[in-house]
């Protein structure tokens, strides 16, 4: 699939998808700042292509963030502009609440891995159809 | 499709030489459910252990429940697809164990399955503090990756729920349930009158940790389809799902759909139940487009007065429900919504990702950010080691003497989002 971009800040997605796909890695960026880049892509006419609150581990919880947008560049998305901005506040609703905590090097592995295997099972599946 | 359900009531559980059920009591030989779950050599050991309702116990971390039950007549076996072959399940004659559960615990990864209690203040808050549960603790084989551990434990709990379940076979029921649904065209003559309602039944279909099986189909790689309520009954539906515990939906309440069993309640008195939809939660927007075009397009099709849409998870599965419930709607359905809510320790933020006008009516069942207490337990199945890093767990939340305060989000079913709980919330 050459016409996404895949907007991150896992290491992971980031190490395993470079040579497949574009990958735009923002290796020091919190959860909240990658939808931000990502946000900010869909206003320079990028379509939001992965849902911005992808797996069920809520946006306090998890560090890492992966979306897909598409390579190509038109009329603004409003539609995922409405998905990502309500998924950014949907994120500030839930670390007022309670910041992420400091995660083990072990624990913040497996979250790199549940979200790496979210968004490369999705790719796989998506593989050969229409994604816009 | 029709089948009766014979519900054997279980009052205690104990070891004993052989797996039986005898006067409401389950005795179960331990060392042939171990060596059941150990064929499968990605599993290094397997320790069984019982717990009982009011016993000063935490049951943690816990990845599936299942209720045991045996095929007695009819067609296929229990949890088609994934353990025995696959053949339409759901009709003929089944037997449950029920008040009786098995419980898959030990760590797959370093955060997530929840908590169970069997007595104190947070035993209420889910359904297995008032069955009597067989534990099955796994342990992994060395080195074994996260897909195949999760398979493996999820696996070794079906097996041992359907052998549990064969003690079942010859017992004498307490009590037979039958549920009926027959082919569109029949089902809508028989009660002409009265209104023809479904249920849209979206399963979780993410990625790993997060995924559903159909007849042993990734629920990720189907579209949606049509099914008869009485197949999940015998575990066509499994679940893989361990994310998020107060709302993933288990196994057990899978065999147990509270939204079917209330529909059948009252199917030909004030309504029609037509039958289920079954639909997914994918990461593809694309995806949740042509799902959602798909359940709008059976519900046009069956020609539904009515829906009742679940959902399981937050976050994106908001999407899908906000989806289904706006092309429902535009089918021609009345929509009732039924979800649990994170709206914020206080209840004032908002409580879904997502929102369409046409989401007037909703089901609560519950905030999942609500703080709770648990005493410390005399004994602990599996592990509290990973408490503070599980859903609902911080830092600090694990005290030296075993008592931890999290949000309620951490004890099993406590929110689930079919409305398997005692937690609702009214708005006036």
């Amino acid at each position: 699939m050459s016409n996404i971009v895949v907007v991150t800040n896992n290491e992971v997605v980031h190490e395993k998808f470079s040579s497949s796909y574009c990958v735009e890695y923002h290796a020091d960026a919190t959860l909240l700042e990658t939808m931000e880049h990502a946000r900010d892509k869909i206003h320079r006419g990028h379509k939001l292509l992965t849902h911005p609150l992808s797996g069920s581990v809520k946006p306090n919880d998890t560090p890492y963030k992966t979306i897909v947008i598409s390579a190509e560049k038109g009329r603004i998305d409003f539609n995922g502009l409405k998905f990502i901005e309500e998924s950014i506040a949907s994120t500030i609703k839930f670390l007022d609440g309670r910041r992420t905590p400091i995660w083990t090097d072990k624990v913040k592995a497996d979250f790199k891995l549940i979200d790496y295997t979210i968004i490369s099972t999705a790719i796989h599946s998506m593989d050969g159809k229409y994604i816009g | 499709m029709l089948l009766e359900l014979g519900k054997i009531k279980i009052t205690d559980v104990q070891p004993g030489d052989a797996t039986k059920v005898e006067n409401g009591t389950l005795y179960v030989n331990t060392e042939e459910l171990i060596n059941l779950a150990l064929e499968d050599d990605r599993i290094k050991s397997v320790k069984i252990e019982f717990a009982r309702p009011g016993e000063s116990v935490r049951i943690a971390p816990v990845k599936d429940v299942i209720e045991p039950r045996v095929k007695v007549s009819g067609s296929g076996a229990m949890f088609p697809g994934m353990i025995n072959k696959v053949k339409t399940v759901g009709s003929g004659r089944t037997h449950a164990l029920v008040g009786a559960n098995v419980i898959t615990c030990g760590k797959i990864v370093g955060f997530q399955e929840g908590i169970i209690d069997m007595s104190g203040p947070t035993a209420k808050y889910t359904p297995f503090s008032e069955t009597y549960n067989v534990c099955v603790v796994i342990e992994p084989a060395e080195g074994l990756e996260t897909h195949d551990y999760e398979q493996a434990a999820r696996l070794a709990g079906l097996k041992i729920g359907a052998k549990v379940g064969e003690a079942g076979k010859e017992v004498e029921p307490d009590e037979v349930v039958v549920y009926e649904t027959k082919p569109i065209a029949e089902q809508t003559a028989q009660y002409p009158d009265l209104p023809k309602v479904g249920y849209i039944h979206m399963l979780q279909s993410q990625g790993l940790l997060h995924d559903t099986f159909y007849y042993g189909v990734d629920a990720k790689q189907m579209v949606p389809t049509f099914m008869y309520p009485t197949e999940i009954m015998d575990g066509a539906i499994t679940s893989g799902n361990c994310v998020a515990p107060c709302d993933k939906v288990t196994t057990f309440h899978h065999l147990n759909n509270p939204v079917i069993e209330d529909l059948y309640k009252r199917h030909g008195k004030d309504l029609n139940f037509i039958g289920v939809i079954l639909t997914n939660e994918n990461v593809f927007l694309a995806d949740k487009e042509r799902s959602s075009d798909m359940v709008g397009k059976f519900v046009e099709f069956l020609g539904l007065d009515g829906v009742i849409i679940t959902e399981e998870g937050y976050g994106n599965p908001d999407t899908d429900l906000m989806m289904n419930c706006k092309k429902s709607t535009d089918a021609g359905a009345k929509v009732v919504l039924i979800t649990d809510e994170f709206p914020g320790r206080d209840g004032k933020s908002q409580s879904l990702a997502d929102a369409v006008k046409e989401a007037d009516t909703l089901v609560s069942c519950g905030n999942g950010n609500v703080i709770v207490e648990f005493p410390p337990m005399d004994k602990i199945i599996g592990t509290l080691d990973y408490v503070e890093t599980m859903i609902g767990g911080y830092e600090g939340s694990l005290r030296p003497d075993g008592s931890i305060e999290a949000e309620i989000q951490i004890i099993i079913a406590s929110t689930i989002a079919n409305g398997y709980n005692t937690l609702s919330a009214r708005m006036y």
